[in-house]
């Protein structure tokens, strides 16, 4: 297989042609956050947060841009950090007040995203007041937070790519869009067979183990 | 392409495309149900319920809002009471020359009626739309007196090589008119030059943008044009599939395309020999299910391949990698028949037509406060006052207050740049863009701040949902600048409104999000003392 050389905040990198450039970056040992990615999946570069300067009008998103000979990619600008912010910012506006994930697993990759990312007071329209999305508690096993949910789509890549089971999808379009089961079915009466997939790769507090304990209060972190 | 076909079989067969039709089709055709669920709730066509017997649907953009927003909220309150017939606010139908335009049962569409010719026009709720205002066949464009004529041009250019096509395209200057302006010469190289199958070429009939209805009128009048614009594409780069993506709502153009291409197969124009002995080439006329963003080119392909419309990362493009992952040739309708028009004049004609050096015939869709809006085909080049005094100069005694020249996405200008040629390059430098030839005039009197938000409205409405800055950035820049609008922010919106533009413009994956609150940001920046806006622009401002 040819090889692609490249520069990354400033190092050389040689990756197989074909990489993309947060497999690159990250065999360099460099760190680009994301939140819709994960490497077992196919990428789909939705949240943005992955967003990379290669010197193009737009910012293309590092976990689904292929690495190109001679590329000169930044991945850690002061502009890049404030779109990041931004985004972050906007995901949070319509979180709930708590996250189940983090107050259950505590690793709620959006809450240490806005950690990492200092993130203060929040200047966008609080969305879980303004427009709420509601919960379905109709499965035995997994408790849904529609809330919480940041449509990622790893939870239906997870199920129809990795389980072929075939049961999520996105409903809806827009700002109203949200997972949905089968026709849109409740959870517990859809044909979802509780593998816990779709819990294993949320990123955030929209898919949990209904069984899991709250943590003690005093473990709680919260952003801002 | 076949799924969605079907879902516009069950909804006009049933009215909606209930569960229970979904979960025999998913029977029939192997299909997960979630896909099915995906696609009906993406696509503003289908329904999961039947309404009323009547639905009426009211245009809520641009111009139709300028027009009539007191008029349609007056008829969808006057109507609340009737259970026979539902009232609803949609997207922009691409009438703005009938503002305010309205549908009944998504045939029929024109002006929206009076509560006095209401029955009259619910009765007549099957008739085809009425036809784009401007002109009627032959257009000045079409290089043939009548249809024995017809495609006269490719057979002539059928015999030259593909270089001697693509070759005079460059010699006229032609550019994407769509909205990009990409030089259609080097896409059709490009196309060409790729390897691997299949080829196909697509026309974009899916113009959706306020404002915007000059291919409407192109399809209605000259639809051999676009057929032959498309034939020559296949020859070039060698395809032997050709799709025409039309917007549902296009019913007249519909009529009259599925007429042009049937006498084309008779003629034998389209089908086993349309490029040459042995070497086919046909049209399938696909109707789009709805939603603005299927105009974005990689939307269309995800629509054809049966997803819902979501754009793609680009790269890879689609003249490399497009439909079912082959070299896809996709131009606009008046790119197309432009096409036709320069190979059987002349790229020197064609080069002859503009002002001054500019090239060529550019079809322009007026709209708004003007007498008479219409479509009108101008020299390219020809200023925006021009324009308004060809639709009758304005409306009811107004003057001008500013204009945006090439649809929503494009920043309003003020009076003062009325004498600017109507032209990529020279709107460019003036500060706001040709788009998609949509210019729409705002007189004096009307609130610039509710038109420029509507603007925005319009973007966050179509969003597809897939990238966060666009889907929840625009719903919150919106939001935060109706607050403001309304005299309701606890504080000035004007900085929060730049910094979310800035993450929107450089994160979107596609334009959409990119220019969603454009319009909005660049009227605070380029109208600082337009009363109106003062509301967004906050106390701090001066």
């Amino acid at each position: 297989m040819s090889e692609v050389t490249l520069t990354i905040d400033g190092q050389s990198v040689t990756v197989p042609a074909g990489t993309t450039i947060w497999e690159a970056a990250a065999a360099a040992g460099i760190d680009i956050p994301v939140l819709c990615h994960d490497p077992r999946l196919e990428p789909v570069g939705v949240c943005r947060v992955c967003a990379v300067d290669i010197g193009e009008r737009t910012l293309p998103a590092a976990c689904v841009r292929r690495v190109e000979p001679g590329m000169v990619v930044h991945t850690d600008t002061a502009e890049i950090t404030a779109h990041r912010r931004v985004l972050t910012e906007l995901l949070l506006a319509d979180q709930s007040a708590t996250s189940r994930r983090e107050t259950t697993t505590g690793d709620d990759a959006l809450y240490a995203l806005a950690r990492k990312l200092e993130v203060g007071t929040i200047p966008w329209p609080d969305g879980s007041e303004n427009t709420p999305r509601g919960h379905d508690t109709s499965s035995p096993v997994i408790a849904v937070d529609h809330q919480a949910c940041i449509l990622c789509d790893r939870c239906v890549r997870a199920c129809d790519d990795i389980q072929h089971n075939d049961v999520i999808t996105r409903t809806g379009k827009g700002h109203a869009t949200r997972i949905a089961f089968d026709l849109d079915q409740p959870m517990g009466q859809s044909s979802c067979v509780s593998c816990g997939e779709c819990v294993a790769v949320c990123p955030t507090g929209a898919l949990t183990h209904r069984a899991l304990p709250e943590r003690p209060a005093h473990l709680e972190e919260v952003a801002s | 392409m076949r799924l969605l076909a079907e879902l516009a079989a069950i909804q006009s067969r049933d009215g909606a495309v209930s569960d229970a039709a979904l979960r025999e089709l998913a029977e029939q055709r192997r299909v997960p149900l979630y896909q099915l669920e995906g696609l009906r709730s993406f696509y503003p066509s289908f329904r999961a319920q039947p309404g009323a017997s009547h639905r009426i649907s009211i245009c809520r953009d641009g111009p139709c809002r300028l027009a009539g927003k007191a008029r349609g909220e007056a008829l969808a309150a006057a109507l609340a009471g009737h259970s026979d017939i539902d009232v609803e606010f949609v997207s922009c139908l691409g009438q703005c020359d009938c503002a305010p335009a309205a549908a009944i049962d998504e045939h029929h569409h024109g002006p929206l009626p009076s509560h006095d010719t209401l029955a009259a026009w619910i009765a007549g709720a099957g008739d085809l739309p009425e036809p784009a205002t401007g002109m009627t066949a032959p257009l000045p464009t079409d290089p043939y007196a009548g249809p024995d004529e017809h495609y006269a041009t490719s057979r002539h250019w059928l015999c030259e090589p593909a270089d001697a096509v693509i070759n005079t395209l460059e010699a006229a200057g032609l550019q994407g008119l769509g909205g990009a302006a990409f030089p259609t010469a080097r896409k059709w190289r490009f196309t060409r030059e790729a390897p691997g199958g299949p080829r196909t070429v697509i026309c974009n009939a899916d113009e959706s943008e306020p404002g915007t209805f000059k291919d409407r009128l192109i399809l209605e009048q000259a639809p051999h044009l676009i057929i032959e614009g498309m034939l020559m594409g296949a020859a070039v780069i060698e395809a032997d599939t050709g799709i025409i993506y039309l917007r549902h709502e296009y019913e007249r153009a519909r009529v009259a395309l599925a007429a042009a291409l049937a006498r084309a197969r008779e003629r034998g124009v389209l089908g086993p020999d349309a490029r040459g002995p042995g070497q086919g080439f046909d049209i399938e006329l696909f109707i789009s299910p709805g939603g603005y963003i299927l105009g974005e080119e990689t939307a269309l392909l995800e629509a054809l391949e049966d997803r819902r419309g979501e754009p793609r990362h680009k790269p890879p493009f689609p003249v490399t990698h497009g439909l079912h992952g082959g070299p896809t040739l996709i131009n606009n309708v008046e790119t197309l028949a432009a096409v036709a028009t320069i190979l059987a004049r002349g790229a020197d004609w064609w080069q002859a037509q503009g002002c001054g050096d500019y090239a060529g015939l550019k079809y322009v869709s007026v709209s708004g406060d003007v007498a008479r809006p219409q479509v009108l085909c101008l020299p390219w080049g020809t200023s925006v006052a021009e324009a308004i005094a060809h639709c009758g100069g304005m409306a009811d005694g107004r003057e001008l207050l500013a204009f945006s020249p090439g649809g929503a996405s494009t920043p309003f200008l003020p009076a003062s740049a009325a004498a600017t040629p109507m032209a990529f390059d020279a709107l460019r430098e003036a500060g706001s863009g040709l788009g998609t030839g949509a210019l729409f005039i705002v007189g004096s009197g009307r609130d610039l701040a509710d038109v420029v938000i509507a603007q925005a409205r319009f973007f966050r409405n179509e969003s597809c949902g897939k990238c966060v800055p666009c889907r929840v950035g625009s719903t919150k820049g919106v939001e935060m600048a109706s607050a403001a609008g309304r005299g309701e922010a606890a504080t000035a919106v004007a900085d929060e409104l730049r910094t979310l533009h800035q993450t929107l413009q450089r994160t979107s994956i596609c334009g959409l999000g990119q220019v969603a609150l454009l319009p909005i940001v660049d009227a605070l920046e380029r109208f600082p003392d337009e009363p109106s806006l003062q509301a967004l622009q906050g106390a701090g401002h001066e």
